[in-house]
């Protein structure tokens, strides 16, 4: 709590506002002028339980808020019966209402206080001049969202949001979870017997309960070993007297997500679940929300690696959706796990290049290429194939006859990764069309033509071809052939200028007022499709900048680090892009496994009313950040 | 000899807190009726040298102001009095105002002649309001001739009288502050106990309207209701 040397001069009431203050973000980050401007410019208002806190009937927002106590919750009237549903929360130390604020228009959600609430309020003008002058203030209104974002970021992160999966188990009610009858005992108890009886029934826990049996008290094995370590307490002390007092409790309605963020919260991996009348009825522990499993990523490559027939890849293809559904469960980042369903599809194609080449060598020197969301390194389990082949005619052949060879070997391949999930492409975009089956000469004057002409058929293709690997094979072919692409890129503005165009074309599915723009078509009433609406948005604007700046990845994620570094990207506008994009590639790979787990067939579709509130306000933040995106584009090629 | 001068200009700063028109004093206001989700409402809290109005005096004046049910940060009141001739010794430990503070305090008579302009003759609530009652009549009668009859209400009173349901652990601020979960910056300074019993009064305030008490004086009413109403239980 270090105030600054002038903060004695300010009155005593200010002082405390701008402590309160510097605990929450961003003002934490803000100058102790900025702050003191807030606290003397706030006001401090009460909402009961209930009360209306701002309406969308009251016309254009002039006011912004921090929670000083209590809880905001955003409320919107369900469409399906006579009840509103709440679409956010706000909590201690947050801010609302910043998107309307800034964007001078009524609210479109009705805050309502939860619980009583205070909060501290400054009118448009002073939030206008701490706007104007404070950079931290001004960076965390705009980047509002993504600021948000780097918190839920963190919480994803953190240990025990981490484990929550599926957006199912955050709603399951806490006493769906396995309340063992918890271990209890008086505050008498010598901690010696109480560490006794923990060992006995091999828990982490013991609750203290009064003669009511509401409890009064925890204590853990990690009390246990501060109270060794610091060698204060002898063992037969009451348990009453080394205990934590009031423990944290849960009644058994509130849902497995309530009891995440609390653990998270404090930090601790212990949660009392009381009835109405407080008294104790269970334990959960951290450990019981996220059962664990092993994740065994680099036995699951070696297996795929060293299979001898199609069918044990075909059989092991099921473990690689297990391992990605362990994974996301681990609260592994999306980025990270995507890579690696990159890293064992590759070594699946590899495999399967490799076994029939010991069948059946053409006897061709050839590169393995990959394209699109494969190229990208950015492929989920829904996936389909985008591949072509990069040879090098040998002397004293032509390159038809070269094709006549292994164009029958690639059908092969095409057919038997097919077999292993990786979807036929209904465009043909695979090694046995004998116009992706070329030389590296051949390549070349496909792409010239491909940049010169730029067709709107062409154009669609750029999200495939412009984004392209090898797999197998040597890669020096194309590292040649990339080069030769990339210049001629750079040096084309009006092909750049097209690509951007192109790029803008599929806009976030958000109207003018924030709200979710379901695709139109009939049978996706009220769906948004996460891959089109959602990541390609992000993937096509940042291709136009990674290839007029000549970034070699096809990695969206690596390019916008790359055009970081560049300084083509401002890096925090950057981080936040990147964060969006990986938090909306996660809700889709989610809801993919959720698909797989209910033997449904995958799709890129999602009814946002089935995410959970946090999750649908990450996503439309998310959108919110591919619009900044897109405006980017917009001004860099003045459309 | 730069330090004395400094000093004195420290001094001189802390005399004048603008120029005050004795004869204009703002007329203190009777409930009548004024709006409670509109008036102005003056809650404030003293700092003394001890608990007797006949021997003890006013060291610190903490106030904040109400305005149509929100506390406005940029309208409070918090000062401490230049009294070094002033004993302290008994309660400094309590406030934490030492002899320094109070000798670069604001001069007494400056000090209440700026409060009664910044009242505005506006009701003052205050917890345990007949406590600082007596210690600010006493102090403004003898220190600038001041006995006009000003409206007090007591906070304490507000929030039994409007929660009749809810017991807390006492009938102490920190009860009732406990009960509603909120937080003091310190304990013990005028201000932010000031500040403290305004929250309070913000959550009587939006329950009182709730029942339909509409006006400062029927707001009175209920409170004297309520006090004659503990009185016949005491007997």
């Amino acid at each position: 709590m270090a105030g600054s040397p002038q903060d004695s001069n300010r009155p005593q009431n200010t002082r405390a506002i701008m402590t309160f203050l510097r605990e929450h973000a961003p003002f934490s980050n803000m100058d102790d002028a900025h702050l003191a401007h807030f606290a003397e410019h706030a006001t401090l208002r009460f909402y009961a339980d209930g009360d209306p806190v701002i309406t969308p009937e009251e016309g254009v927002v002039k006011r912004f808020y921090v929670v000083k106590q209590g809880r905001i919750c955003g409320e919107r009237p369900s469409e399906k019966e006579d009840r509103t549903e709440t679409t956010f929360e706000i909590s201690v130390g947050e801010c609302f209402p910043l998107a309307a604020l800034i964007g001078e228009r009524p609210t479109r959600t009705l805050h309502r206080a939860a619980g009583d609430t205070f909060c501290l309020s400054i009118e448009q003008d002073a939030f206008v001049t701490l706007f104007s002058d404070s950079e931290p203030f001004r960076d965390f209104c705009l980047r509002g969202v993504s600021s948000l974002l780097d918190q839920v970021n963190q919480r994803l992160q953190s240990k025990a949001m981490a484990s929550m999966g599926s957006s199912n188990t955050l709603d399951t009610p806490l006493e769906n979870y396995a309340l063992r009858n918890p271990i209890v005992c008086s505050p008498d108890l010598p901690v010696s017997k109480a560490v006794a009886r923990m060992h006995d029934n091999n828990v982490g826990s013991i609750i203290i309960t009064d003669d009511n049996r509401h409890p009064t008290g925890i204590f853990t094995l990690r009390d246990l070993r501060t109270m060794v370590a610091e060698g204060k307490s002898p063992l037969d002390t009451p348990i009453g007297q080394v205990m934590t007092r009031n423990p944290s409790s849960l009644t058994s309605d509130a849902d497995a997500f309530e009891a995440a963020m609390l653990m998270a919260e404090h930090h601790f991996a212990h949660l009392c679940v009381v009835d109405e009348e407080e008294h104790l009825i269970g334990v959960v522990s951290e450990r019981d929300l996220f059962s664990l499993q092993r994740v065994d990523l680099v036995h699951l490559a070696r297996t795929i690696g060293t299979a001898t027939h199609l069918r044990t890849l075909v059989s092991l293809r099921s473990d690689v959706s297990r391992l990605v559904d362990s994974m996301l469960a681990h609260g592994a980042d999306s980025g990270q796990v995507v890579k690696i369903i990159t890293t064992l599809n590759d070594v699946t194609v590899r495999r399967v290049l490799e076994l029939n080449l010991k069948r059946n060598d053409p006897g061709i020197p050839f590169t393995w290429l990959t394209f699109g969301s494969e190229g990208r390194q950015e492929q989920t389990l829904l996936t389909d194939q985008d591949n072509g082949i990069l040879f090098q005619t040998p002397e004293g052949m032509t390159a038809d006859q070269v094709r006549e060879k292994l164009l029958p070997f690639a059908r092969t391949v095409n057919e038997e990764l097919a077999e292993c999930g990786f979807t036929l492409c209904k465009g043909n975009i695979m090694a046995s069309n004998p116009k992706l089956c070329l030389s590296g000469d051949e390549w070349d004057e496909w792409f010239i033509r491909f940049i010169d002409a730029s067709t709107p058929q062409n154009l669609v293709y750029s999200s495939i071809f412009l984004d392209m690997r090898a797999v197998y094979g040597d890669t020096e072919p194309l590292r040649l052939l990339l080069d030769k692409v990339l210049t001629r890129i750079r040096k084309n503005a009006l092909f750049q200028k097209m690509l951007a165009g192109n790029a803008l074309q599929r806009k976030p599915p958000l109207t003018m007022f924030r709200h979710f723009r379901y695709v139109s078509d009939g049978d996706h009433r009220r769906a948004l499709d996460l891959k089109r609406q959602g990541l390609a948005p992000f993937v096509e604007s940042v291709r136009v900048f990674a290839l007029a700046n000549g970034v070699e990845t096809a990695n969206t994620l690596e390019r916008m680090s790359a055009l970081v570094k560049k300084g083509i990207f401002d890096a925090k506008d950057g981080n936040a892009w990147r964060e969006a994009y990986s938090l909306i590639q996660a809700i889709r790979m989610r809801a993919h496994q959720e698909m797989l787990k209910e033997g449904e067939e995958l799709s890129n579709y999602i009814d946002p009313d089935d995410l959970n509130p946090l999750d649908r306000r990450i996503l439309r933040e998310s959108f919110r950040q591919a619009q900044r995106l897109q405006q980017k584009l917009e001004v860099t090629y003045q459309f | 000899m730069l330090e004395r001068i400094r000093q004195w200009i420290e001094r001189r700063k802390g005399r004048q807190i603008g120029e005050h028109d004795f004869s204009n004093l703002p007329e203190p206001k009777t409930s009548g009726n004024l709006l409670l989700d509109d008036c102005r409402l003056i809650i404030l809290d003293l700092e003394t040298t001890g608990l007797n109005p006949a021997r003890d005096e006013v060291i610190a004046i903490g106030a904040v102001a109400i305005q149509g049910g929100v506390i406005h940060l940029d309208d409070q009141f918090d000062l401490i009095l230049r009294r070094p001739e002033l004993n302290i010794d008994e309660t400094v430990l309590i406030h934490g105002i030492g002899n320094e503070a109070l000798t670069h305090g604001h001069e007494t008579q400056d000090a209440l002649l700026y409060l009664l302009e910044w009242m505005n003759g506006d009701p003052i609530l205050a917890y345990h309001s007949a406590f600082d009652q007596k210690f600010l009549e006493k102090a403004l009668k003898l220190q600038i001739g001041y006995t006009r009859n000003h409206l007090w209400m007591d906070a304490a009173d507000l929030l039994p009288a409007l929660f009749p349901d809810i017991k807390p652990g006492g009938k102490g601020l920190d009860h009732w502050a406990e009960h509603f979960g909120l937080e003091f910056s310190t304990r013990h300074h005028a201000a932010a106990d000031a500040m403290a019993t305004a929250e309070l009064t913000l959550i009587a305030i939006n329950k009182a309207i709730k029942d339909g008490v509409k006006t400062v004086e029927q707001l009175n009413t209920k409170l004297q209701y309520h006090r004659r109403l503990q009185n016949m239980h005491r007997f």
